[in-house]
């Protein structure tokens, strides 16, 4: 029966600690947190402070133009981007043509995208299990391989090198069609229509065919039940979808490069990069703030039609039920369309790339024009680059770059980010577990150039007992982690809070230790996401190019970095082929990783 | 000696929530099996998992034999993995990735154990669940209940003196559970553990704990033995929480029920010392309806009601009665000869009353002016 009450006194405040103290001390959860949490301050929040406050202060060099010290405060670059005479150029004008293609291409994007999702989710369509991975593949190719492409394709006179095709061909384009908003606005809405066809498509595919019939039974017409039942529920991820297309649009950076410098198109993040590379450090501190502004506005926004999505729970309950619409008549002429944007978004740029890299002359489709010099080739007739593509110590060297910088990156944020998992959903310390969630995920607010841009304002000079890292394959990798933490922190966080603690805890009453744990129970169960964790990363920072651009100097050329400097050196061959190599490997890490996790990649494909 | 021992525990998540557990003082002696039987959320999870020293004390202290384990005051907190303890979770936590006999002898070899001796342990412990067939097998392709008896066999194979359950047959179906349950009993007689179980289903706390104590937001309401929980709930909660159909309630002081006016005047006329009862309970089982050869048994409370509904649950039937708007149950094993409609007399002895005081205690000066016999 229940005892005589025992008399034992309430704790101090002073035990409480001490008790506490212990406990934590048995569990490394909280000193990796801490740990953790230190590292990321370092390595996401003192490179963007130290960035918006490059903003505020005199920068070396404009003692003079400003009349104050290096390091004073100053309003000088703020004044400079938004309200001076040079403004026009240096933001208004790049942030209209943003919007502008962000708009044209999350329109662009919506129609052929939120078709091709409801054929592929919703109808009796022909291959319709092939069209949903192949659909998909444009977005594994970097953006600017449409946009090379393209240039081999319509390139007229405005820019020297060799001519498009449709130049030699006998047809000179327009530049409205050769360059600028028109090319840039389609290329991107290609790219990011399987952000559509992945989200809206999600949601369509959940949706519980029960809904739409209790609709008709009560007497409800087609449109009505389309209007009144389906479109309101398929509003989140619709608006979400758009959202994170914009938020991409606004750091995209190699499309307008590319395609926008030879009519002086600029968009925010290549205004910014010229501020950078003529050594404005000032200026792009303000655009890469404005730039961040705008990102963090983007995803609060997003943030909240997620909360608003999860209102809608019931759409994939148990009872759901997918039901086909028969397309009748239209069955064929609706594979033919989604065969199509196959063949634009995927085809067409891949093989025109080939083509021209496999062509002495571009347009001209003669036997005797074809050769394989340009990739195994020797004793070549140029300037530079004498040999084949493949033979060329340069590619070798910047794959080996890529491979090594992004792989050790890849592999140090996957790890990092099932630590950062297991600690937000082990900590007893909540505050530990939010900031790092909230730490890892900045970096998605900031478009990749201007993450570079504060990486080079911070790691450029020495700074204590830190040497200045420009130009050091370390700074590359540095900032790669930082820019991959919202993905491998979202990853591991997801698949630490999906396994629970039981299965750990199960060991700790078996008598595993902490170190124990960790080998035989956690890492082994979270084999997969670990994997997923470290090839997403990968596959992103192998076509990555923003951070690079930057941060990159000849020496630690990457492939994305080469392909560029090549483009700048009118190589058109080479340049292609080198976006060729690393296309092919996006798409075969994506499908490796595919294998390796018996999962949909595609679909976790959030960058 | 008790095996375990918790003293003043306390547990609050911070905040300003609640208390999780407040102010725990429990007993769990050597060899009992002790059922922690309460609704979801009244805290009898946590304090199995601050037993097992998964959650840590907000105040108090608790003891395993001798043992000061863990205490606030005194600064001591054994990790979980140095308390010797077993715990089954609601969910097996089996590990995917190893295979019934990695699962099995996971323990064994952190423990070191030589591996003839590992192997021959590992065997018996399977045999004895009957898992033996299955040690190659990963857990996702074994049935729930075969995922339960590794859960088990994982935990008895390093011989826990101390073995915690929480809730491992929930997931179970009816007939799977019942034959666990007769496993479990089994098991606590050849292995004479200690065990705690937690559960929320008063049927598995009676058939299996020795002892079994009921707890409500965080509060311990009554230790006893099923028996003693049945039939001298410490208060109304107590009463309502075990038995089914619940006990019917009568307040005392509603002027506005037909009934309670009735059991007012049946106490105020028989036992008029009981001046601070607010409630009576009267078990479905105690109340009988009164027939042609046996009227209403003598100094029984009694009233008119009619017949609202019969339910036959096999083997006995539950009877629903409704006397001027209010609801009493009735259980009985003996078919009904009557139908729905039907105007019955029924009646409970005074012994099968439960006075309840004001406050919802059970007020003990009525068990002994009621139930003379039964001396405590």
């Amino acid at each position: 029966m229940r005892p005589l009450k025992a008399s034992l006194a309430a704790p101090t405040r002073g035990q409480r600690l001490r008790y506490r103290l212990k406990v934590a001390l048995r569990e490394p959860t909280t000193t990796i947190g801490i740990l953790a949490a230190a590292l990321f301050a370092y390595l996401i929040v003192v490179p963007i402070i130290s960035m918006l406050s490059d903003a505020m202060r005199v920068q070396f060099g404009d003692e003079r133009r400003i009349k104050q010290d290096v390091g004073e405060l100053t309003w000088y670059y703020i004044d400079r981007v938004f309200f001076s005479r040079i403004s026009h150029d240096l933001f208004w004008e790049p942030l209209v043509n943003t919007l502008s293609v962000a708009a044209g291409a999350i329109t662009l994007s919506m129609l052929v995208g939120g078709t091709l999702a409801w054929l592929l989710s919703r109808t009796d369509m022909f291959g319709r299990r092939w069209f949903a991975t192949a659909l998909i593949v444009p977005y594994m190719l970097p953006a600017w391989t449409f946009a090379l492409a393209w240039t081999t394709l319509f390139k007229n006179r405005t820019v020297g090198g060799q001519p498009g095709w449709m130049e030699s061909l006998g047809f000179s384009p327009p530049d409205w069609l050769s360059y600028g908003q028109l090319p840039v606005t389609i290329i991107l809405a290609l790219h990011y229509s399987p952000f559509v066809i992945l989200l809206f498509g999600n949601a369509l595919r959940r949706f519980d065919s029960q809904l739409e019939d209790s609709a008709r039974i009560l007497g409800a017409s087609r449109l009505t039940v389309a209007s009144k039942i389906i479109m309101p529920l398929m509003r989140p991820s619709l608006m979400s979808a758009m959202v994170l297309i914009f938020a991409k649009c606004l750091g995209e950076f190699g499309v307008p490069y590319v395609l926008g410098l030879p009519v002086n198109f600029d968009v925010l993040a290549t205004s910014l990069y010229q501020n950078i590379s003529s050594r404005q450090v000032g200026v792009g501190a303000v655009l890469a703030g404005a730039i961040m502004l705008i990102g963090i506005i983007t995803i609060t926004i997003d943030a909240r039609l997620m909360r608003e999505a999860r209102r809608f729970v019931t759409i994939g309950s148990k009872g759901s039920m997918n039901r086909l619409s028969p397309l009748g008549i239209l069955r064929m002429p609706a594979t033919g369309f989604a065969a199509l944007m196959f063949v634009l978004s995927v085809g067409l740029p891949i093989g025109t790339l080939f083509l021209s890299t496999i062509m002495r002359m571009p347009g001209q489709f003669n036997l005797d024009n074809f050769t394989l010099d340009y990739w195994i080739g020797t004793n070549l007739n140029t300037v530079a680059l004498q040999t084949g593509i493949l033979l060329s110590p340069d590619l070798w060297n910047a794959a080996w770059n890529s491979l090594r910088i992004v792989g050790v990156a890849s592999i140090t944020s996957g790890i990092l980010g099932l630590l950062v998992g297991y600690v937000v959903a082990r900590t007893p310390v909540r505050p530990l577990g939010t900031f790092l969630r909230q730490v890892t995920f900045l970096p998605y607010l900031v478009p990749g150039i201007a993450f570079a841009a504060a990486y080079l304002s911070l790691f450029a000079v020495p700074r204590g007992p830190i040497p200045a890292l420009y130009g050091t394959t370390l700074i590359l990798m540095l900032a790669l982690i930082a820019d991959q933490m919202p993905y491998a922190s979202r990853a591991g966080i997801a698949a630490m809070t999906q396994l629970g603690k039981e299965p750990e805890e199960a060991a700790q009453i078996a008598g595993a230790g902490w170190f124990r744990r960790m080998i035989s129970i956690v890492i082994p169960i979270q084999k997969g996401s670990l994997t997923t964790g470290i090839l997403l990363p990968f596959i992103s920072g192998i076509k990555g190019l923003s951070l690079f651009v930057v941060l990159a100097v000849p020496s630690t050329d990457v492939l994305t970095t080469y392909s560029l400097r090549l483009v700048d050196y009118h190589y058109t061959q080479a340049a292609n082929a080198v976006v060729l190599i690393i296309a092919g490997l996006a798409y075969f890490g994506a499908l490796l990783g595919q294998k390796l996790t018996k999962t949909n990649l595609a679909q976790g494909l959030g960058n | 000696m008790p095996k375990i021992n918790l003293s003043g525990v306390e547990k609050n998540y911070g905040g300003n929530s609640a208390n999780a557990v407040a102010d725990l003082d429990l007993e769990i002696g050597d060899g009992e099996f002790m059922c922690l039987l309460g609704p979801s959320g009244c805290g009898k999870t946590t304090t199995l998992r601050m037993i097992a020293g998964l959650e840590h004390l907000t105040a108090g202290e608790i003891r395993v034999g001798p043992k000061l384990v863990d205490s606030v005051v005194e600064g001591v907190f054994v990790p979980p993995e140095r308390r010797e303890m077993g715990l089954v979770f609601q969910s097996y936590a089996l590990w995917p990735h190893l295979t019934i006999e990695r699962n099995t002898d996971f323990g064994l070899r952190l423990r070191k154990m030589p591996k003839a001796e590992r192997e021959q342990r590992v065997d018996q412990v399977m045999k004895t669940l009957g898992i033996e067939k299955y040690r190659d097998r990963y857990p996702s392709q074994l049935s729930g209940g075969q995922q339960q008896r590794v859960a088990l066999a994982r935990m008895l194979a390093v011989n826990p003196e101390v073995l915690l359950l929480d809730e491992p047959l929930s997931n179970l179906d009816a007939a799977l559970r019942l034959e666990m349950r007769a496993e479990l009993k089994r098991l606590h007689a050849e292995f004479k553990t200690t065990i705690v179980f937690v559960t929320h289903d008063q049927w598995e706390a009676m058939t299996l704990a020795t002892t079994i104590a009921v707890m409500s937001e965080g509060q311990l309401q009554q230790v006893g033995t099923p028996n003693d929980i049945y039939d001298r709930p410490a208060n109304r909660f107590v009463a309502q929480f075990v038995g089914n159909p619940p006990i019917n309630i009568v307040e005392l002081g509603d002027a506005k029920s037909e009934l309670s006016r009735l059991a007012n005047a049946y106490l105020g006329s028989r036992f008029a010392e009981l001046r601070d009862a607010g409630s009576i309970g009267i078990r479905p089982e105690a109340l009988r309806l009164a027939d042609a050869e046996r009227g209403v048994a003598e100094g029984a409370l009694s009233g008119e009601a009619e017949v609202t509904g019969i339910l036959p649950t096999g083997g006995s039937w539950i009877i629903e009665l409704t006397a001027s708007g209010e609801k009493l149950f009735l259980t009985t094993h003996q078919s009904p000869e009557i139908e729905v409609g039907d105007a019955v007399t029924w009646w409970a002895k005074s012994k099968a009353l439960h006075v309840f005081d004001k406050a919802g205690q059970r007020l003990e000066a009525a068990d002994r002016l009621m139930r003379p016999t039964k001396l405590h």
